[in-house]
């Protein structure tokens, strides 16, 4: 079953001789369970269709259903953004973007809060531990390294038990060996939480990980590019 | 999960830091009321102290405090003499700096009708009311005086007897109280050599009236400074003061109201002619000052609070991404506003308690003032934080996804 599926993605920006048409006919299905690359260069429209997917900056037009719910019909919203966020969506970052006046579980216990968890403490608590970050529970964002905090992050993506996890070049501050292990963390995400996982990466070296692979190049999701991990 | 106090917790210097300068203007502000409160208390404290139902003061003035009165003292007798009046008092008032013990004292000199009043009206600290027509005064301690002093003052020697507190003039200055003519004396001050001379005028003049020709003994009264003989003229006084029957006192008033040489205030009247006259620009000046003040203490909150909104930018795009209402984000802006109002606030009273009572100028520092400059400091905070809500409602959550 399809937790994310996304048709027909247009998204432009300015007009006339400045017209950059950032999403070109996207269209996208990840099944709950998997985890999903985007990849391609820089400036190929992969943040901007994370932003679309994760209703950030609306596309001009297409459609994007959220299990079976439909979300955005012809780039307009049909739910609030806040509830849908909440019910639905797990963002990380590029860097963890922890909030620096929060310890390591009251940045997850936040986000259970605000997705109305009944105990947000305790949800919190048994995140960290999940993604062996539970020893750290206590400590501020600043005393935490790169993966630590990474770790972090994803337990606060998953607070609310999303459907969809969004992450952008999550990676992309991390050594290798930490960025291979976040990576891995995606995969175990995807399995044991039931979620899709829509990473944004140029890491090749992790491409193994992922259960499908889409390529974006001027707005578009090269066909070529469908391949599937079990294909390589 | 409190977002405010944890951030608050994090930055805590910060915070301290900006609390204090906080609240050394609200501490301004508190000061700006506390000292108008003071110069309403100053200004009408002595008329409230000498506990007369009327004053009777020169024709077509607003003496004695608002404008300068002279009446002849025959007129107290007059009004002694009139029904319904229990008491008529003498009454002088003159603001005078003069040396003593090497410093310069600036005080009000009040006339008291001795032996009539002697000043049991007064709150007493310390000592006794005046009981010798001469040479006996009493004193406000702000002027640094104690019993036993003796000022010099007009070639004469006053001992303080008694000793008030927080009896000032209008102006702030200390009162002192001595008996009419030695308050005459001490006004009057002039030379020994004018003195001489005016004797001589004296007992010149009293020759040439009936009187002094068919008592030639009253010659020798001419040199005492308390000799009122109604031909001759004599130091004039500012005000009589008139304790009449409460029932009667607007008959009273009334009567002395058709005399074609005196005005006639209530003490309510004289309180309010004080207000207006002596304390109305002052308190104008205050309350422009406090405006300021309050205008400023906002845009200070303000600033202050949208810089710390502008630090937050991320974390607000992150929370929104969450899925955060704008409640929970206008509330942590709303909150951190009115905790450095409010702590500010806290210390501003501190230093209020600490500092006014060394302030020059008495500081009135009532509970209705106090809470209602808490009322203005929570509506300071509140509207300083709009421009941080706005902020913050306007982030866009994209933001959170920028490196």
């Amino acid at each position: 079953m399809d937790a994310l599926r996304a048709e027909h993605l247009e998204k432009h920006y300015g007009q006339g001789d400045t017209l950059v048409r950032a999403l070109q006919d996207v269209s996208l299905r990840v099944a709950r369970g998997s985890v999903v690359a985007l990849l391609g260069p820089s400036g190929a429209g992969k943040s901007t269709l994370v932003k679309a997917l994760g209703l950030v900056s609306l596309p001009n037009a297409g459609r994007i259903w959220f299990g079976d719910q439909l979300v955005v019909d012809n780039g307009r919203l049909l739910a609030s953004v806040q509830e849908l966020r909440r019910a639905h969506l797990g963002f990380v970052f590029q860097r963890s973007n922890l909030v620096p006046f929060l310890t390591a579980r009251q940045n997850v216990e936040i986000a259970c809060e605000i997705g109305g968890t009944s105990n947000p403490k305790k949800r919190a608590l048994e995140l960290l531990d999940w993604l062996e970050v539970g020893h750290r529970a206590s400590s501020m964002p600043d005393t935490l390294s790169g993966g630590e905090q990474q770790r972090v992050a994803i337990a606060r993506a998953l607070a609310n038990h999303p459907k969809i996890v969004l992450a952008d070049e999550p990676t992309a501050a991390l050594d290798k060996v930490r960025g291979r292990a976040v990576m891995e963390l995606f995969r175990k995400v995807a399995r044991e939480q039931d979620a899709a996982v829509v990473v944004v990466t140029h890491d090749h070296r992790t491409l193994d990980i992922f259960d499908e692979l889409h390529e974006m190049e001027d707005g578009r999701l090269s066909p070529t590019a469908l391949a599937t991990v079990a294909a390589h | 999960m409190n977002l405010a106090y944890l951030d608050v917790r994090h930055r805590l210097g910060r915070f301290i830091g900006t609390s204090l300068g906080v609240a050394l203007l609200f501490a301004v502000v508190l000061a700006m009321a506390g000292i108008y409160l003071g110069l309403v208390d100053d200004a009408t404290i002595l008329v409230r102290s000498v506990r007369t139902n009327l004053w009777v003061v020169q024709q077509g003035t607003r003496g004695p405090f608002a404008d300068m009165s002279r009446l002849d003292p025959s007129i107290v007798a007059r009004v002694a003499a009139m029904p319904s009046v229990k008491r008529a008092r003498a009454f002088t008032y003159q603001v005078m700096q003069r040396e003593h013990a090497g410093r310069s004292l600036r005080f009000a000199l009040v006339g008291l009708d001795f032996p009539v009043d002697r000043g049991e009206a007064l709150a007493l600290t310390h000592g006794r009311p005046i009981v010798q027509p001469h040479g006996e005064i009493i004193a406000d301690a702000s002027l640094g005086l104690v019993i036993g002093d003796t000022l010099h003052v007009a070639r004469e020697e006053l001992r303080v007897v008694g000793l008030t507190k927080q009896l000032l003039a209008s102006g702030g200055d200390g009162l002192i109280f001595a008996t009419v003519a030695d308050a005459q004396l001490l006004a009057e001050d002039t030379p020994s050599d004018a003195i001489r001379a005016e004797r001589e005028r004296r007992t010149e003049r009293l020759r040439q009236t009936d009187l002094g020709r068919a008592q030639p003994a009253l010659e020798a009264l001419t040199g005492d400074p308390d000799f009122r003989a109604p031909a001759l003229a004599s130091s004039p006084i500012a005000a009589v003061l008139v304790d009449v029957e409460p029932a009667r006192a607007d008959a009273v008033m009334a009567s002395l109201a058709q005399w074609p040489d005196t005005s006639v205030f209530t003490s309510a009247e004289q309180e309010q002619l004080l207000l207006d006259g002596v304390v109305d620009k002052p308190r104008k000046q205050l309350a422009l000052f406090a405006v300021i003040l309050v205008v400023t203490s906002s845009l200070l909150i303000g600033a202050v609070v949208y810089m710390m909104t502008l630090d937050k930018t991320h974390d607000i795009a992150v929370l929104k991404l969450m899925g955060a209402s704008p409640w929970r984000l206008g509330g942590l802006v709303l909150q951190q506003a009115l905790a450095i109002g409010v702590v500010g606030y806290g210390i501003a009273v501190a230093i209020g308690v600490q500092a006014f009572p060394h302030f020059p100028r008495r500081v009135v520092l009532t509970e209705d003032t106090v809470m209602g400059v808490f009322a203005l400091v929570l509506t300071i905070s509140t509207v300083a934080s709009i421009l941080g809500i706005v902020h913050a409602l306007r982030v866009d959550p994209a933001r959170a996804l920028e490196g």
